[in-house]
């Protein structure tokens, strides 16, 4: 017979696979991004970041849009998953973003002359980081399951609110930071070759995404079993 | 004639190096997270 943490241990066990093939994909990204992708010949050789930098910003927001989304469901049905998935991406997306705002300035000092400069976008975006770090701390420090459900939950659509304003940013203020070379309603004004390689990159972000959060929802879940098993231990 | 592009390949390096190290920092740290979950 199946039992709860054997279904637990299974999703870990997908996750990890998922992750693995990720990995993979993701020195694939290096090999394809380093070797066979031509040097931007006005940026040079730091043009290259673009290819880790854009695909984690990407995933990263896109990752908190789900999280908003899932919360506010959440709100809505009171399903305990949708909780759980909504902690899970949370974290997942927190290492993304760390990755955005990592290679960012790496990429900023050779082309713009400074690591960092507070406009909106860059601004924006730090305050969305520490937003989550807070949802996750706000998590750990609520005890009580349905309480820290909740109010995590209005964290989370707070910081999804953020999404479209950070995506639109370099359009409504003045910013070093420039504007969506793919995102944006006229065609992507990318060669293709550099074109291919960004979207191979954020492919593989996406599929990183779902092993890691695969395994950190199955993670929850042995947690949540543990969790019942001692308060029916204590009743 | 275009110009030769700036030297900066110190920076890409970096950049990828950084990347890298939290991309496999999280992942070893949630798969250690996990193993010490179904062991106990």
């Amino acid at each position: 017979m199946t039992t709860p943490i054997d279904g637990a241990r299974a999703t870990v066990r997908r996750g990890r696979w998922i992750t693995l093939v990720a990995l993979a994909g993701l020195a694939g990204v290096y090999v394809l991004a380093l070797r066979y992708t031509p040097e931007e010949e006005f940026q040079g050789l730091a043009q290259k970041i673009f290819y880790l930098h854009v695909p984690a910003a990407w995933t990263s927001l896109f990752v908190f849009t789900l999280v908003g989304l899932a919360s506010a469901l959440y709100l809505w049905l009171h399903d305990s998953r949708l909780d759980l998935f909504a902690e899970s991406s949370a974290e997942v997306g927190v290492a993304f973003s760390a990755i955005m705002l990592t290679t960012g300035p790496i990429w900023a000092k050779p082309i713009w002359g400074t690591w960092w400069t507070w406009d909106a976008r860059l601004t924006l975006t730090l305050f969305l980081f520490f937003l989550y770090v807070g949802y996750l701390a706000l998590r750990a420090a609520v005890s009580d399951p349905s309480e820290r459900a909740r109010f995590s939950a209005v964290v989370a659509i707070l910081g999804m609110l953020l999404v479209p304003f950070i995506h639109l940013s370099v359009y409504f203020f003045r910013t070093l930071h420039p504007r969506p070379v793919v995102l944006k309603p006229s065609a992507p004004s990318l060669p293709p070759v550099m074109l291919r390689t960004l979207l191979v990159s954020f492919g593989v972000c996406l599929l990183l995404y779902v092993g890691l959060v695969t395994m950190r929802y199955g993670l929850g879940l042995a947690d949540r079993i543990r969790e019942a098993r001692e308060a029916n231990d204590v009743a | 004639m275009s110009p030769e592009p700036p030297s900066n390949g110190g920076y890409m390096i970096a950049a990828y190096i950084v990347a890298a190290v939290i991309y496999l920092g999280y992942t070893v740290r949630l798969w250690q997270r996990t193993r010490r979950a179904f062991r106990d």
